[in-house]
């Protein structure tokens, strides 16, 4: 499992072991604003696929049960 | 030991005069109005007390004479407080006629060497009321001097001598040693606090470095021990106590001029508490001052100097402020100075003006050439305040942004939610829809009961040349936010945030069954793990399935979800249609045909996937002609003889592969290799071939023979037994085929199968219309839905981490694998 290990602040990337519930996934409230400030101010981008990446052509997610 | 109270007889004394008259109506004012000389009579008050005393005895340490203060809590809570310094001076004053030296101190209000800066260049003591006040508000107080040899002693009832100051020993020591119990009838706390007085002595011995303090509780026996050689940067280092410096040792400086000394240490933590702490003369003073602003104003000066000199803050919006600067900051400024100015009601700010220049100067001075001279410690400070400022200034924009909307609309729900009737949370269901013309469909397909829907656009950046980019605007976020009715958490400020309040206990995001749609899920799966995790931990969020095929036989439409369901779908037409007859006459047909093409179906599925490798010819072969088993491999002789069986069956199933082996051995190429297994004591056998020209390695081994994937594929092969020996005839409709594997059986059924079937793949919700959509993704009865869970996001919020990335690789690798993450939550 990669979930084994130490989860980490997405902001600040410093270990959350061991913050109050409240906070999480972050290790502070100010991390918690800065994402939200990320999110409003539109830092969040995500790539989309151009058709050349679309490599069987059907423009479709490849299931894991397709392999 | 004292005497724990006395007789509060007020009895003439016998020296009474004038100047006593005075003295006493002095003290009779202090005890009139407590609350003027020593803030109030409660907790404060009582302590205070504790603090003038000592103070005197800091004073003697700061001018050099005393190295040791103690300080007792007796079990009646009086106090005793004794010092190693010059010892009160006692005999004749030399103005005030007929008193004693000791006596005016201990009874004259303003009285005592610091007052006149001859005898102390700085002194400490609160507000300088002195002894004096402590005295009148003592039910008793006794002092004793240790000087030039010879003990003295004098005892007071609420500041009334009780005699004439007496010589009562001699001794080789010095100091002054006061005792003292507060006066019952004025206080009203009594009791003291071993953990207000420690603190405040640990304070003292902060900032008076070297001297020696001990404070002991009687009633208890705690017993605190303070000296700190290193002084205030000892207290910076005790305040940065189990935190994590950013740089090794506190930056700390002093310096004197005018007969101020300025001492400042400080030191950046990876916190972001602001914790500066400011002393005038040994004073607290947490209100501030001119000695805080001239501080600030250098930080500030010389961060932003830095920074600017070593462009350190390149594509920081605006310039980092004082705020910013300060956060994470331990730091202790201590000024002395003659003559403090205390300001402010409480008396807590220092006034003196002189002293914000002066400290101004130095600080810019000494931080700048630190920085110069530490160039790695003073890039990561400068760096760590760049960063609070971004985090400031986005944390001020996800304000402006919430709390603008909410107040211009009043909270009221966004334009674009199409709401349902119902206004029951428990029954109710939001459906997040990416993109308008799904958003239609979805409005229109919908139980508008107890559904709602919120179309959300994504918008379309196009970053670089041939690189689009798309995201969830602020707009976008949020309309989210108000649709669910939960507001949002304001840093700390979690009032705005009320996750009990939600207004659907489903929300269903429904996005297009293709790489993009699982994006945006991400996306928003992201934006509820990490602002509004409560919604997912209670389990509210959840993933909509729409169908990724639609067949229609004749006039009938059916939705496939998967993969899976595609296969069983037209295996079932396959049973249907097909009736097999097997060699020994028997006639498969029906529920039993359709088990056993599924059961080919699966063979051929698992030969797929060890056919990325390994070429699926020989696989097939090795499983279907011979009877190889790990053991075998350990004799050579019997692994071949049963090897030829493979070749055997390549020969009639196969014949093209057999026909290639045969043109590279006679071109004097090994087709088969054989190696020793020590592992296994054992041989390997391998098989380079290769299937339309792209290279397959298959290797026969005990690790290969006994992997549970092998195992599988022997298991259907028992099942196979059913179908006995070829050939096999089929009679399809009315046509009739011989095949002589059941893996061309099962090819024979499933073309025909196809034949009859429109397959439609959907690549977005919009190529369903409302109706289609409705039964296939909306409607409880037909549709799946995936619960998502906090569990499974840990792992989506690093992948959406990485896909945030700029690097190419992991993010392409990432983009891979993604929708396998999602599809993977549990249902």
């Amino acid at each position: 499992m990669r979930g084994m290990a130490v989860p980490r602040c997405p902001i600040c990337q410093r270990s959350v072991a061991a913050v109050e519930p409240k906070v999480l996934p972050f290790c502070s409230d100010r991390c918690r604003q800065v994402d939200l400030g990320r999110w409003l101010g539109g830092d969040y981008r995500i790539p989309v696929r151009t058709d050349d990446e679309d490599e069987d052509g059907d423009g479709a997610v490849r299931r894991p049960d397709e392999r | 030991m004292e005497p724990s109270s006395e007789p509060t007889n007020t009895a003439k004394p016998a020296e009474y005069n004038a100047s006593s008259i005075t003295v006493l109506e002095g003290l009779e004012a202090v005890r009139k109005r407590p609350g003027m000389y020593i803030g109030d009579t409660f907790f404060r008050g009582l302590h205070h007390l504790v603090y003038e005393v000592v103070d005197n005895s800091v004073d003697e340490a700061l001018a050099g004479f005393a190295t040791r203060v103690d300080v007792i809590i007796h079990v009646d809570n009086s106090i005793t407080v004794m010092d190693d310094g010059r010892g009160i001076p006692v005999g004749p004053h030399p103005t005030v006629q007929g008193m004693d030296t000791l006596d005016v101190v201990m009874t004259k209000l303003h009285a005592g060497g610091k007052f006149e800066n001859s005898a102390y260049k700085v002194s400490g003591g609160l507000h300088g009321v002195g002894v004096s006040c402590v005295n009148a508000l003592s039910e008793w107080l006794h002092v004793e001097v240790q000087r030039n040899g010879k003990v003295y002693q004098q005892r007071y009832a609420r500041g009334v001598p009780q005699q004439k100051v007496a010589e009562i020993g001699t001794t080789e020591k010095r100091g002054t040693k006061v005792s003292f119990l507060p006066d019952s009838t004025i206080f009203e706390v009594k009791e003291y606090d071993f953990d207000t007085l420690s603190a405040r002595l640990r304070e003292l011995a902060f900032l008076n470095a070297g001297l020696h303090i001990v404070i002991t509780d009687e009633r208890s026996g705690k017993n605190h021990d303070f000296k700190f050689e290193g002084g205030i940067t000892s207290f910076v280092e005790y305040l940065n106590a189990g935190k994590q410096p950013l740089h090794d040792k506190p930056i700390s400086f002093r310096a004197e001029k005018d007969l101020v000394s300025i001492e400042v240490s400080m030191q950046w933590n990876e916190g972001y508490d602001e914790r500066i702490f400011t002393f005038a003369n040994n004073i607290n003073t947490p209100e501030g001052g001119s000695h805080l602003s001239g501080f600030k104003a250098a930080l500030t000066r010389s961060v932003n100097g830095y920074a600017e000199r070593s462009q350190l803050w390149k594509g920081i919006p605006e310039t980092p402020s004082g705020d910013d600067a300060r956060e994470g900051l331990a730091c202790v400024i201590s000024v002395k100075l003659p003559n403090p100015q205390f300001e402010g009601q409480t008396k807590q700010k220092l006034g003196n003006s002189e002293v914000k220049g002066l400290v101004e100067q130095m600080v810019n001075e000494q931080l700048t050439t630190w920085f110069d001279e530490n160039p790695l410690n003073a890039k990561k400070i400068v760096g760590k305040i760049g960063e609070a400022a971004k985090a400031r200034i986005a944390a001020r924009k996800a304000r402006e942004t919430v709390r603008r909307k909410s107040v211009f609309d009043g909270g009221s729900l966004p334009g674009k939610l199409a709401d349902c009737r119902s206004k029951d949370p428990s029954v109710c269901e939001l459906f997040i829809v990416e993109g308008d013309s799904a958003g239609g469909s979805a409005k229109q397909g919908r139980n508008s009961e107890y559904q709602a829907i919120l179309p959300l656009r994504g918008k379309i950046l196009n970053v670089e040349k041939a690189r689009l980019e798309k995201m969830l605007d602020s707009d976008a976020i949020d309309t989210l936010i108000r649709a669910l009715g939960v507001g949002i958490r304001m840093g700390q400020d979690d009032s705005e945030y009320k996750p009990t309040e939600v207004r659907y206990h489903r929300i269903i995001l429904m996005t297009d069954a293709d790489v993009d749609g699982s994006h945006i899920r991400t996306l928003l799966l992201t934006f509820f793990f990490r602002q509004m995790r409560e919604l997912i931990e209670k389990g509210y969020v959840y993933i909509a399935q729409p169908p990724l095929f639609k067949a229609t036989r004749g006039k009938k439409d059916t939705y496939l979800k998967d993969e899976d369901a595609r296969s069983e779908y037209l295996l079932a037409i396959a049973a249907e249609r097909t009736k097999l007859e097997l060699s020994n006459g028997a006639r498969v047909e029906g529920g039993e045909l359709k088990a056993l093409l599924k059961k080919v179906d699966t063979y051929e599925a698992r030969l797929e996937r060890l056919a990325l490798r390994k070429d699926k010819r020989l696989v097939d072969a090795l499983v279907q002609g011979t009877t190889l088993a790990p053991e075998d491999l350990k004799n050579s002789e019997v692994a071949e003889e049963k090897l030829d069986a493979l070749l055997d069956y390549l020969e009639a199933r196969y014949p093209e592969l057999n026909e290639w082996i045969t043109r590279e051995q006679n071109a004097g190429r090994q087709a088969i290799g054989r190696e020793p297994d020590k592992e296994h004591s054992a041989f390997r056998y391998k098989m380079p071939t290769e299937i339309n020209g792209s290279p397959r390695l298959t290797v026969i081994d005990t690790d290969f023979l006994g992997s549970p994937e092998y195992r599988a594929l022997l298991s259907l092969k028992e099942a196979f037994k059913a179908f006995g020996a070829p050939p096999y005839t089929l009679s399809i409709g009315d046509e009739r085929f011989t095949a002589q594997t059941y893996q061309e059986v099962l090819k024979l059924a499933l073309d025909d199968a196809q034949k009859g079937v429109a397959m439609q793949r959907y690549k977005g919700l919009g190529e369903m219309n409302a109706d289609q959509l409705a039964d296939t993704t909306m409607k409880p009865e037909n549709r799946t839905l995936l619960q998502v869970r906090v569990k499974d996001l840990v792992q989506a919020d690093k992948d959406f981490t990485l896909l945030m990335g700029d690097e190419v690789e992991p993010r392409r690798e990432f983009i891979e694998r993604e929708a396998q993450n999602v599809v993977n939550l549990d249902i």
